[in-house]
């Protein structure tokens, strides 16, 4: 744009250089002889002024035009977030009376017949929790992050950790494996509560997909300035039809059916990882298995 | 003689199966489907705890909870809150109520909660959620700043950590669950998160020199949570 101002300069310059030229009488003007009474230096001046002012004004008009839309793609980008977060709003609000009603109405019963109750009171509890995973991730755009170095390789053992702490899963065969290098990772910055909680909900998924006698690979490497960790299974993998939605709030694929989850697991993960300036992506070959990709800008060293 | 309870919600239905609730874990529960509603029968019923709903029209919850405290009243309020982000949660115990309970809640939780507010309320008295100092012996924090002290050496803690121990001092004398503390300081309840808590209690405890097991301050309550066992008073 500066370029484009410089640039408009151009016809008044050369009209400056000419007009000196003239006055001078270093150029003859035979052409223009019949105005011999006109000054044609100012003329060829004036004209040289005018032309560049048309020029300068064209580009502070587009220089406008481009800062003015700019500006209104931003106002609607903001605009659709605060949409999205008035409808979760409103969704919670319309959902939580009658959650609350019900729940207190199932415990002042609870001393009947057991297990229909027992059930009408887990589905409150699921309901629940779906409100609150929505609510979470819808509050992720606005939590304030904390700024610290993270080491991924202890992040990754703690999610693994957590993960084989889950009942029924203490034998699981989850396994880390830092890449071959003399040095290891760079930390990344961050907030590490964030990143365990998204790096747990993709061993966690590893986890549930890939079958009770799957294994599950956690790799973490480097490639430039960033810090890569793949999270994969030998599952049943992901159909491809499925792969470019299961990052979407509350899409189930097919393979999903029958496993318990909330759709908000991947959701979280792919926020999580923005907000740290990261991508996360996914391969999946049918009947082989699956890898998810994250990629963390390093932190840069003092 | 059984505590009085005053509880406000503008759900007619939830009034309806809450209110016998109460009176059955043995409160006296009267009731009000309004803001302003709320603040008349006050008068006449001087109730030991106000129960709160957040969302309601008109003269919403919080509004009522600010009047009280501008016009001087330190009846102990738990807020039924709605929108349920941590933020909000946490403006909550700013604007002077005892405590805030996401809904929906488990009715026996809702008790509890009433139960621990009324031990820790003296009547008459400032609560220490409306506090903006708080001291349990040479401890001093303070609640606006988000700066705390140790026999008068200002601690370095993480914001994180301190809002864990600003939580167990609001609630000091009641056991917090590894969940509830997850719930209202990270707005996650998440699995993995529960180590989380752990770490942060083992760091406070460095920064207090608190020993775990002979505590001043935070005490672990095994297969329970936490606990502030220090006596906490509000500073000026």
């Amino acid at each position: 744009m500066r370029r484009a101002f410089w640039l408009a300069a151009i016809p008044w310059v050369l009209a400056a250089i000419l007009a000196g030229a003239l006055r001078s009488g270093l150029v003859a003007n035979p052409v223009l002889a019949w105005q011999a009474d006109a000054d044609l230096a100012t003329l060829v001046l004036l004209g040289g002024l005018s032309l560049s002012g048309l020029a300068w004004l064209g580009c502070g008009l587009s220089w406008y035009w481009l800062r003015w839309s700019a500006r209104a793609l931003a106002a609607e980008r903001e605009r659709q977030a605060q949409d999205h977060q008035r409808f979760i709003r409103r969704l919670d609000h319309e959902m939580k009376n009658p959650l609350a009603t019900l729940q207190v109405s199932l415990a002042s019963l609870q001393s009947g017949p057991g297990q229909t109750l027992a059930t009408a009171q887990e589905q409150v509890a699921r309901l629940n929790r779906l409100l609150q995973g929505l609510r979470k991730l819808s509050d992720l755009d606005s939590y304030a992050m904390a700024a610290e170095p993270i080491d991924l390789t202890d992040l990754l053992g703690k999610a693994i950790a957590a993960a084989k702490s889950v009942p029924g899963w203490e034998g699981r065969n989850i396994e880390l494996h830092p890449q071959r290098l003399p040095w290891s990772p760079p930390p990344v910055s961050g907030d590490e509560d964030l990143l365990l909680l998204a790096f747990y909900n993709l061993i966690d998924n590893a986890c549930k997909f890939g079958g009770p006698d799957g294994s599950v690979q956690v790799r973490i490497g480097e490639d430039g300035a960033a810090v890569v960790v793949e999270v994969a299974d030998n599952g049943p993998g992901i159909a491809e039809r499925d792969l470019p939605h299961i990052f979407e709030e509350l899409y189930r694929g097919e393979g999903a059916r029958g496993i318990e989850g909330s759709g908000l697991g991947l959701a979280l993960v792919k926020k999580a990882v923005e907000r740290h300036g990261g991508t996360v992506a996914v391969r999946s070959r049918p009947g082989q298995g699956t890898v998810f990709v994250v990629r963390l800008p390093a932190k840069p060293s003092q | 003689m059984s505590s009085r309870i005053l509880l406000v919600d503008d759900e007619r239905s939830f009034l309806d199966v809450l209110a016998p609730f109460l009176e059955r874990a043995g409160f006296q529960v009267e009731t009000a489907q309004d803001g302003e509603t709320a603040l008349q029968r006050l008068a006449e019923c001087a109730p030991d705890v106000i129960v709160l709903d957040v969302m309601m029209p008109h003269v919403d919850g919080r509004e009522v909870c600010r009047r009280l405290r501008t016009a001087g009243n330190w009846t102990p309020v738990i807020l039924l809150t709605q929108v349920g982000g941590p933020a909000e949660r946490a403006m909550s115990l700013e604007e002077g109520a005892d405590d805030y309970i996401n809904k929906p809640f488990d009715p026996g939780e809702l008790v509890a909660r009433i139960r621990a507010v009324l031990r820790r309320a003296q009547a008459g008295q400032r609560s220490l959620a409306s506090a903006s100092r708080l001291a349990s012996g040479d401890l001093l924090i303070d609640r606006q700043a988000h700066r705390a002290w140790l026999a008068g050496q200002e601690l370095p803690l993480k914001a994180k950590a301190f809002a864990v121990l600003e939580y167990l001092m609001l609630h000091a004398g009641e056991v917090i669950p590894r969940e509830r503390l997850l719930d209202d300081v990270w707005g996650w309840d998440d699995a993995p998160m529960s180590r989380t808590v752990d770490v942060r209690i083992a760091e406070l405890r460095r920064h207090l020199g608190d020993d775990a097991d002979r505590p001043r301050f935070i005490e672990t309550v095994p297969g329970a949570g936490y606990r502030f066992v220090g006596p906490v008073e509000v500073r000026a």
